[in-house]
């Protein structure tokens, strides 16, 4: 780079590499709605009429904007978790296994600590139900570092035990009264606001202060990653662990603490749902959001900011899904193919890049 | 008590419960083998179920339907192959790209077709392979039982998979082909020194374990249940993959430890016939094989050695 770091040139440059940064999640995100399209217009539906539903349902009204937003608060959460351990070179597919023990632990404390003043109730809740996350990475996490089992499959395995684990207490213990396998309602003061709550004039429904924790948390994220030795070491353990080791980082440390840590991120997802959304546990109570985890935090390139914006638009195909099976007669289950088609095109890099290609000659001679 | 829990249908369901387990390990076996992750397999397994629904409903033939299934979990293995061989990406992302992929098509797909989630019609199951008149009295009626049950009581896929695994055993020790299947997992550049094309074998392993797994969920489908319910594989793919590990990446290993799952499950089945005299709820008992897999992991995987070259792309240079 021949150029001078003065301040337009400086500003120029930031601007460029986010637009870098930015370019093959846009286009992998565009190919994989043409190809939706494809799909949605192959059996016989009209994708232009199904996509303007889903748009309308996403973000039509400030309500159905704050549906986006609900919808999108869990992913935050489940996608920062997912990318804190892909930055330490580990795969958290179980995430949805720690949502549910965080989720547990919220409708347990929701019902006994109630009473408590609800600032005080919210912080005591995300604490407990962070570590509760972090409790069910910690066996994995444990025997990744000890024994080098994969992560994959444990994690996916305690994912399974957490389900029904939740199942019998919904049906059991902390079954509410009643024919419904539920458990007991939180206490008013154990929930999170609703956004309206705080402010009438948004107008935004169901979106709660789960979205205000989240990007807060996503930017907390980016500061630990960025600048402190905890991020670095993480990062450095995910780029080379051979080299971390022989640069005085233990690996085993650095797994275990990274894993419980993305566990403790995953754990706050179920937290949030259950203080903000459903203000109790069910079997169900989670549609997914740890595999969806998942592709935002690959179309994010584990960046926590960008997360934030993957989410957004997770959520809001999520929120628009059942407009467009509505309106548009389109099985909502599309966007699950939206979604694994982002995925494979944001890690096949080559793909997007080969499109991008004719814009990347430009620039190339720009910097000639 | 115990002659109640010890009976002929104990260990034939372990071997029934086994077979899909055991394809899909025996998959995971010859595509890890190769050196590509697949940790898709649930992703195929589910898909080859689905699409062997769709092609008994369609045909009225199970046989047929059986085809369709093996053969869609090959082609979902195909973009698995390109994906991971030829574009070089992370090959546990793009298997659980599949994965997502195997939910939102077959649930897709469902609506599709049978205009409802949830569970398809019911389609012709395919019936068991023998079927032999023993003695129905006297001193031997017993004994038959045994012989008639854990031997000659199963659908044609169940006995397939104890020939895959037998087969697939001598061949990746004794044969050219298991050779050369070794050599790309274990040291592709010696492999592609000697002639060897190492991206061919790679596809060649991978597609033939989505074939596997396809035949696996066809095992699910139209041998033991008898239509498609989403998501109905549960993480058996998964589960599959622990037993390719703790069998040491062989395919009668794969077969053997699938068989200690299958066993495992069967026994926790008969043991919920006791539920009002043990007090244990259901739900523990259906946790029983995913501790299981955490446990054999824990306590196997530092002993046991994955090929060499396992999840890295090849480059030719």
């Amino acid at each position: 780079m021949s150029e001078k770091p003065t301040g337009t040139g400086g500003f120029a440059r930031v601007a460029r590499a986010a637009i870098e940064q930015i370019a093959t999640p846009v286009v992998s995100v565009v190919l994989a709605m043409l190809i939706g399209s494809a799909i949605i217009a192959a059996v016989g539906y009209n994708p232009i009429e199904a996509f303007s539903a889903l748009f309308a349902g996403a973000f039509g009204t400030p309500r159905q904007i704050g549906e986006t937003l609900m919808r999108a608060t869990p992913l935050i959460f489940t996608g920062l978790a997912v990318a804190y351990g892909f930055r330490a070179g580990l795969f958290n597919i179980g995430a949805e296994g720690q949502l549910f023990m965080g989720g547990l632990s919220a409708a347990w404390l929701g019902v006994v600590l109630a009473g408590l003043p609800q600032p005080l109730n919210i912080v005591i809740m995300i604490v407990v139900g962070a570590l509760a996350g972090a409790a069910w990475a910690f066996v994995p996490a444990i025997l990744k570092a000890r024994v080098g089992a994969h992560e994959v499959i444990t994690t996916m395995m305690f994912g399974y035990i957490a389900r029904y684990l939740v199942s019998w207490l919904v049906t059991g213990p902390l079954k509410a009264p009643g024919q419904i396998p539920q458990s007991v309602q939180i206490a008013k003061e154990a929930s999170l606001p609703r956004l309206t709550d705080l402010l009438p004039m948004l107008g935004t429904g169901r979106a709660h202060l789960g979205i205000v924790i989240g990007v807060g948390i996503a930017v907390f994220l980016w500061w630990v990653l960025k600048y402190t030795t905890l991020g670095f070491e993480a990062r450095a353990v995910g780029f080379n662990p051979f080299a971390s080791e022989t640069g005085g980082v233990s690996v085993a440390a650095t797994t275990v603490k990274s894993l419980c840590i993305s566990g403790s991120l995953a754990g706050l997802a179920g937290v949030v749902e259950v203080m903000g959304v459903h203000y109790r546990l069910f079997d169900q109570f989670s549609s997914g959001f740890g595999f969806t985890g998942i592709a935002v935090a690959l179309l994010a390139k584990n960046n926590p900011i960008g997360v934030v914006a993957a989410a957004i638009l997770f959520g809001a195909m999520s929120a628009g899904a059942g407009s467009m099976q509505l309106n548009a007669d389109v099985p909502q289950k599309v966007i699950f193919i939206i979604q694994a088609l982002i995925i494979f095109f944001v890690a096949a890099e080559q793909i997007a890049k080969f499109i991008l290609r004719p814009f990347e000659g430009k620039k190339g001679a720009e910097n000639a | 008590m115990l002659s109640d829990v010890i009976t002929p249908d104990l260990f034939a369901s372990a071997i029934r419960i086994a077979t899909p387990l055991a394809l899909a390990a025996i998959g995971g076996t010859i595509c890890e083998r190769s050196g590509v992750v697949n940790i898709a397999l649930e992703g195929m397994m589910l898909f080859g179920a689905f699409m062997g629904v769709v092609g008994a409903t369609f045909t009225g033939s199970p046989w047929i339907g059986l085809l369709v299934a093996v053969i869609s979990g090959g082609l979902l293995a195909l973009i698995h192959a390109f994906a991971s061989i030829t574009l070089r990406t992370d090959q546990v992302v793009s298997g659980t790209a599949i994965n997502i992929l195997a939910a939102g098509l077959t649930g897709f797909f469902m609506e599709v077709i049978f205009h409802r989630p949830g569970t398809t019609d019911p389609v012709a199951r395919l019936r068991p392979f023998f079927s032999v008149d023993g003695p129905s009295s006297g001193p031997l009626v017993e004994v038959w039982r045994w012989i008639d049950t854990v031997f000659l009581s199963y659908t044609p896929i169940v006995y397939f998979a104890i020939i895959i695994a037998v087969a697939g055993q001598w061949a990746l020790f004794n044969t050219r082909w298991g050779l050369r299947l070794r050599a790309l997992g274990e040291h592709p550049r010696a492999a592609d020194t000697v002639g060897i094309s190492v991206i061919r074998g790679r596809y060649a392993a991978v597609v033939a374990s989505g074939m596997l797994g396809g035949l696996a969920g066809a095992n699910l489908s139209l041998e033991q249940v008898g239509s498609f319910t989403e998501g109905m594989t549960n993480g058996r793919g998964f589960i599959a993959l622990a037993a390719n590990i703790f069998g040491r990446w062989t395919p009668a290993g794969s077969y053997l430890a699938s068989l200690l799952f299958g066993f495992a499950d069967a026994l926790q089945i008969k043991m919920q016939v006791f539920r009002d005299v043990i007090t244990i709820p259901s739900q523990f008992f259906l946790m029983l094989p995913y501790v299981l897999t955490v446990i054999v992991l824990a306590g196997v995987v530092g002993r046991a050695v994955a090929p060499a070259a396992i999840g890295k792309p090849y480059e030719k240079g």
